[in-house]
């Protein structure tokens, strides 16, 4: 008996529950209307859609794309963006990538190469819609893929990286060896043993884009080896965390990670992806836009060095200053020979340099780093 | 001359889901009396008790402790009033001193040293008239002394009323008249004690008063000069129990088990069972008694065929059977009904059908194909349970909802629809009321009565006497003596279940 | 005073087994809807919106099966040994062995026709899966090594066994050094329905839980694993092998995962890459644990967990942060294992007597 009754009881309770429940969203609903009309009236709006692979919180890649994305805002104020962040790269990709599309967005971008295979599919489906892919590999007819000459910001970096070392002895916790890390660790090194013959670049394997234990760990095992001054090609601040707490210099990465590590941080490659934004979107706002694979420099100020820190001797600063001017004004460039590999085999001969084909398959370390290319 | 009583315990109901454990109880303690509360199993004792103890909170009812009203929010709580309870399961810590576990916990023993400990706990012991080592460890003692610390442990907290559910089920029978005469003394310096119990004849024997549950209800509380043995019975089962004079046939037939100087090893790598030599005839039922603990469980196991011998061979019907597994010894006929009737004889998830044919679900009468025939085990459990009277409300359900005697009625008559030429049963009445035990008791008589040998683990001496032709005693995993039923007697028997040691010196 | 006691059930009415979910999803919206209105959203239209998100089209639907249908699988495989109750946390390594395996087959054999390709992966992929299920079960039937352990480890070998050959042995020459295999032949792209991205592993899961849900309610082995899973002593006593069984049931339970593993490549990615199992191997213990381990509400629960994901994800673009998405899913979880506690105890409130 008492069962029925309580029984009867919850019943009365989940009742009322619902009856609530249907009021919110009821109340909801006129809203929602409301905003769809809205959207249509938004897709009139020029609309341009982003894909992070990360979070814009990350301080680190999909930060710096952010920064580019709100600098567009700034930039075109008559836009709109959305974004879908942490989108992984296995079958979830597609789905967003078409989400955007359906919801209207004229140009879609995405920031990492594992969308490559999503991106061409839905571009197929959606000709009148325009596809950037950041680090992509492929283009078509609508399909554009762009990236930046980080390696030339990585060898300033480097620069300043050989002229603080006292013991000559620099860590570098690098991600993944792919071939555009290889590139910037090669630059880097290159870009210290300009200043400084001597140094040496030990490197270790996060195995990991995002994960700051594991960057932490890569980065005390630097220290264990006794580097007094790391850099990273990672996409969080842990190395640079470490690094202060270990009282040595760092390099940062992405965006200015001077915040993270105040006493540590030297500088850093950055991207500044706002720029090129702007013109790509003018660009196809007009009409004047075409598919290519584009790969912007210094010149481009799509990839920079972030502010020097005060530590650094100033005449240090007008060295970099002035090899920066070089490569803006596209006199000299990085992988310039001559240029030995790990084994002494001469790689580029002198007078002679890397071509864009080259640099993007590099699978060695030049002389001077310590680690293995393919551990 | 009028006294008070210490407890008083008024309206007290309890409910549990399905159960109605206490119904409007009532029950009354005086100091310096050993009170038996007497019931079948479920009737609601522990419940009452574990209510008095702080365990449980009533539904309904008060408990008054020398006059003052409590509501007990915890043991600890009913313990500061002066009620403490024993249960079967000793809660101490095995790897402490005797002296340790009595007086930790206290607030005395905050600031004391183990020398001022061990001092404080023999006096204690003393002055109660224990004789216990207090630096003993408790894992070294038997559980006859365990039992003991736990006595000095609820005085030394300042207990007046001592409740012990079911003390004797774990000890032999010069351990029981010990602690009895504990009790006794405990009573003689105005300690009230209150024991639970289903066995009549201990309440005969020690209890100062009585009082009678069935089914959550008081059907009856006296003087124990006012009651005799046969009325108690009545009261606790509302029946007429009548014990059949049980015939000890002895008409020996073959010879259908042979054991030979086997060995067995039990789980730790000791040797479990020593050497043992036993037959059991066709048509004779053989008891094992003992001592939990003494190699019973590994002998049973070892005969099964779920552990393997060290040495020695095992014969059935003359044939060695020493290397076949359980299924091919099941095959021969040789059925066991193990001692975790839950857990190893029948699955407590599974539903009747499920459980009818754990043993035989690979022969081909309940198979059809790689399916199990379901319409078969059908067939076969309605048939199990008429034959065998079993109550049970749908052979879909999950057996955990039958009582304790349905379940070994079950698992018996599964075992036996196998025609057992071997029937082993570890502990066949363990758990179950007068009237389930009788039941039991008597598809095995029948059973015996077909010509099947059967070979029985018990621990209740009484059974042993009533139903077994003859007794083999095990002791540290060995076979003391085996003798004829109607040539000893439960002083020998009980002598001989702790060691020839012991028995030399009593006799 | 009203005191509140927590008393265990003496059935479990189908009453209560469907109320008790339907009141905690709506208890969830409630507290994430207060949550959305105090962080300053439109709980109305957000929940709008993960519904059309997940329902609202034909495609929305046909994407939210395919989410679900790795979630289908791998909760089907983890159920096998959930049975048995070993806990085989495993899956999401039998799923990247299964991805290996198939993706091997396909990459070396990719000009056989399809007919025959197909079928071969589908071979390697359970059998990827089914040895990085036999380890642990061997563990554990011989050694009596805890599985959870063993098979969570192996998860980890699992991964950075497939990072190796992507980024090294297996990589496609032609990626610019970009950690991805070679695409499929086209004769290794496991059949779509219509236009849609639904491909034929929703069949095959839908077999398999047709043939599980046979074997475990009618057949002889069914029962054996029925009984060993509620008691091993029990399972001895009736001369069952367990070891052999513990094995069997982990081979094919890590079999089946590893068939996920070859469904996502051959169905999705067509190639092997990097995070081909975003956790599914994680997920679907959530899913077969909700659905009771009951085949066809395994199908239904994954489904609606598809759902759940797909619908929340999309909201984003609503300016909802995913984190907050996170939370509303992270809420539902909460209210409905918080309701499973509900289906087996009831709450009982009573006034304290005086004193």
């Amino acid at each position: 008996m008492s069962n029925l009754k309580k029984t009867k009881k919850t019943l009365v309770l989940i009742l009322a529950l619902i009856f609530i429940a249907s009021m919110v969203i009821g109340c909801g609903s006129p809203a929602a209307q409301d905003d769809e009309k809205n959207d249509d009236k938004a897709a009139e709006k020029f609309k341009v859609g982003f894909i992070y692979i990360g979070t814009p919180g990350d301080a680190g890649w999909t930060f710096a794309h952010d920064q580019g994305r709100k600098y567009l805002v700034e930039q075109i104020p008559e836009i709109e963006t959305v974004y879908l962040e942490l989108v992984p790269e296995g079958a979830d990709a597609e789905r967003s990538i078409e989400q955007l599309a359906q919801e209207g967005c004229n140009i879609i971008v995405a920031n990492s190469f594992g969308y490559g295979d999503a991106m061409l599919e839905v571009a197929k489906r959606y000709p009148e819609i325009t596809f950037l892919h950041c680090s992509g590999l492929e283009s078509a007819e609508n399909v554009g893929t762009f990236f930046g000459r980080i390696y030339q910001a990585r060898y300033l970096s480097g620069m300043v990286a050989g002229a603080m070392t006292k013991n000559n002895t620099i860590g570098y916790a690098a991600a993944f060896p792919i071939p555009e890390v290889i590139r910037g660790i090669n630059a880097f090194t290159l870009g210290a043993q300009a200043v400084n013959p001597d140094v040496k670049v030990k490197v270790v394997w996060s195995l990991t884009w995002v994960d700051a234990v594991q960057e932490k760990a890569a980065a005390d095992r630097l220290i264990e080896a006794g580097c007094d001054l790391l850099a990273q090609h990672a996409d969080t601040p842990a190395v640079q965390q470490a690094a202060e707490a270990a009282g040595i210099y760092s390099i940062g990465y992405n965006s200015d990670m001077r915040s993270f590590a105040p006493n540590a941080n030297l500088t850093g490659p950055v991207w500044n992806w706002g720029p090129y934004y702007v013109k790509t979107v003018k660009a196809v706002m007009d009409g004047t836009w075409k598919p290519e694979e584009y790969w912007g420099g210094l010149e481009d100020e799509i990839v920079d060095l972030a502010t020097i820190s005060d530590k650094v001797p100033a005449e240090v600063i007008a060295q970099v200053e002035a090899k920066k001017q070089e490569m803006s004004n596209k006199e000299w460039d990085v992988f310039t020979g001559p240029i030995t590999d790990q084994d002494g085999n001469v790689r580029v001969q002198e007078g002679q340099k890397l071509t864009d084909e080259e640099m993007l398959a590099l699978d060695w370390f030049v002389a001077g780093v310590e680690g293995s290319p393919n551990p | 001359m009028k006294r008070f009583p210490v407890i008083e315990m008024d309206g007290i109901t309890k409910s549990f889901p399905g159960v109605l454990a206490n119904n409007n109880v009532s029950f009354r303690v005086y100091p310096g009396e050993i009170h038996a509360l007497l019931g079948e199993n479920g009737a609601g004792k522990s419940t009452l008790m574990s209510i008095l103890a702080g365990l449980y909170r009533p539904d309904a009812g008060y408990i008054k402790v020398k006059g003052v009203k409590h509501t007990f929010k915890s043991p600890r709580k009913a313990l500061t009033a002066g009620i403490g309870m024993i249960y079967q399961h000793f809660r101490l810590v095995n790897n402490f001193t005797v002296a340790e576990n009595i007086i930790l916990g206290t607030k005395n023993s905050i600031g004391m040293n183990s020398k001022k400990i061990e001092k404080e706990a023999s006096e204690f012991a003393s002055r109660f008239g224990f004789d216990i080592n207090p630096n003993a460890k408790v894992f070294q003692l038997s559980l006859g002394e365990q039992q003991k610390v736990e006595i000095i442990k609820m005085l030394y907290r300042g207990c007046d009323v001592l409740i012990m559910d079911e003390p004797t089920t774990v000890l032999t029978p010069q351990e029981v008249k010990d602690l009895f005469n504990t009790l006794k003394l405990m009573a003689a310096q105005g300690k009230a004690v209150v024991l639970i119990t289903h066995k009549l004849h201990e309440v005969m024997e020690v209890a100062d008063y009585v009082t009678v549950l069935r089914r959550g209800e008081v059907v009856g509380s006296n003087r124990i000069e006012e009651v005799e043995e046969a009325s108690l019975a009545k009261m606790m089962v509302a029946h007429e129990v009548v014990y059949n004079e049980v015939s000890h046939q002895m008409k020996a037939g073959n010879t259908i088990l042979e054991l030979n100087n086997i060995d067995v090893y039990g789980d730790q790598g000791y040797l479990a069972v020593r050497d043992i030599n036993l037959s059991v005839k066709s048509g004779e039922i053989v008891a094992i008694a003992g001592v939990a603990g003494n190699g019973q469980r590994e002998l049973i196991e070892a005969i099964a065929g779920l552990r393997k011998l060290n040495k020695g061979s095992i014969y059935l019907e003359g044939q060695e059977i020493t290397n076949l597994n359980i299924r091919q010894r099941l095959a021969r006929g040789l059925n066991v009904v193990p001692e975790d009737r839950i857990g190893m004889g029948l699955v407590s998830n599974l539903n009747v059908l499920e459980n009818v044919i754990l043993r035989t679900y690979y022969n081909k009468e309940f198979l059809d194909g790689m399916f199990i025939d379901y319409k078969a085990v059908h067939t076969y459990a309605e048939k199990l349970v008429e034959d065998y009277n079993i109550f049970l409300s749908d052979l879909k359900h999950p057996i955990n909802y039958m009582s304790g005697g349905n379940l070994q009625k079950l698992l018996l008559a599964r075992e036996i629809s196998q025609h057992p030429r071997l029937l082993v049963a570890a502990y066949p009445s363990r758990g179950l009321d007068i009237a389930a035990a009788e039941s039991v008791y008597n598809i095995l008589l029948q059973e015996r009565n077909k010509g099947t040998g059967i070979l029985l683990i018990l621990e209740d001496l009484d059974d042993i006497f009533r139903y077994a032709d003859r007794v083999a005693v095990m002791y540290e995993g060995g076979i003391k003596q085996i003798l004829n039923v109607a040539d000893t007697n439960i002083d020998e028997i009980g002598a001989l279940m702790l060691g020839t040691q012991y028995a030399r010196k009593l006799s | 005073m009203i005191k509140t006691r927590i008393i265990k059930r003496e059935y479990d009415s189908l009453a209560i087994k469907t109320a008790v979910p339907l009141l905690a999803i709506l208890l969830a919206l409630l507290v994430g809807g207060l949550f959305l209105y105090f962080s300053g959203y439109n709980p109305g239209e957000t929940f709008l919106r993960m519904y059309k998100g997940a329902f609202g089209s034909s495609y929305a639907i046909s994407e939210t099966i395919v989410k679900a249908i790795p979630l289908m699988l791998a909760g089907l495989a983890v159920s096998l040994a959930f049975r048995m109750k070993l806990w085989n946390i495993g899956a999401e390594g039998q799923i990247y062995m299964g991805a290996f395996a198939a993706s091997g087959v396909a990459l070396t054999l990719g000009d056989l026709s399809s007919w025959i390709l197909l079928p071969l992966m589908f071979i390697a992929g359970f059998a990827g899966g089914a040895v990085w299920g036999y380890i642990p079960g061997a563990l554990r039937g011989y050694w009596q090594v805890n599985e959870t352990i063993t098979s969570l480890m192996l998860n980890y070998v699992a991964i950075f066994w497939v990072n190796f050959l992507v980024f090294g042995p297996w990589k496609d020459p032609a990626s610019k050094g970009f950690p991805l295999t070679p695409r499929f032949s086209l004769n290794g792209y496991l059949t779509t329905l219509g236009d849609s991205r639904v491909h034929m592993g929703l069949i095959i899961a839908f077999i398999i839980a047709i043939v599980f849900y046979l074997i475990l309610k009618y057949s002889r082995w069914g029962y054996e694993i029925k009984v060993i899973g509620e008691s091993q002593n029990a399972a001895r006593y009736a001369g069952m092998n367990v070891a052999r069984n513990i094995i069997l049931v982990m081979l094919i339970s890590g079999g089946i995962a590893g068939i996920t593993g070859m469904i996502e490549v051959s169905g999705i990615t067509h190639r092997l890459q990097q995070d081909i199992s975003p956790g599914y191997g994680y997920t679907a213990i959530i899913v077969a644990w909700l659905a009771r381990l009951n085949p066809f509400a395994i199908i239904l629960v994954a489904f609606l967990f598809g759902a759940l994901l797909v619908g929340g994800f999309g909201v984003q673009t609503f300016g909802i942060p995913y984190s907050i998405v996170l939370m509303l899913q992270g809420s539902v979880l909460f209210f409905l294992l918080a309701g499973e506690f509900l289906i087996k105890y009831k709450i009982v409130l009573s006034r304290k007597e005086a004193n």
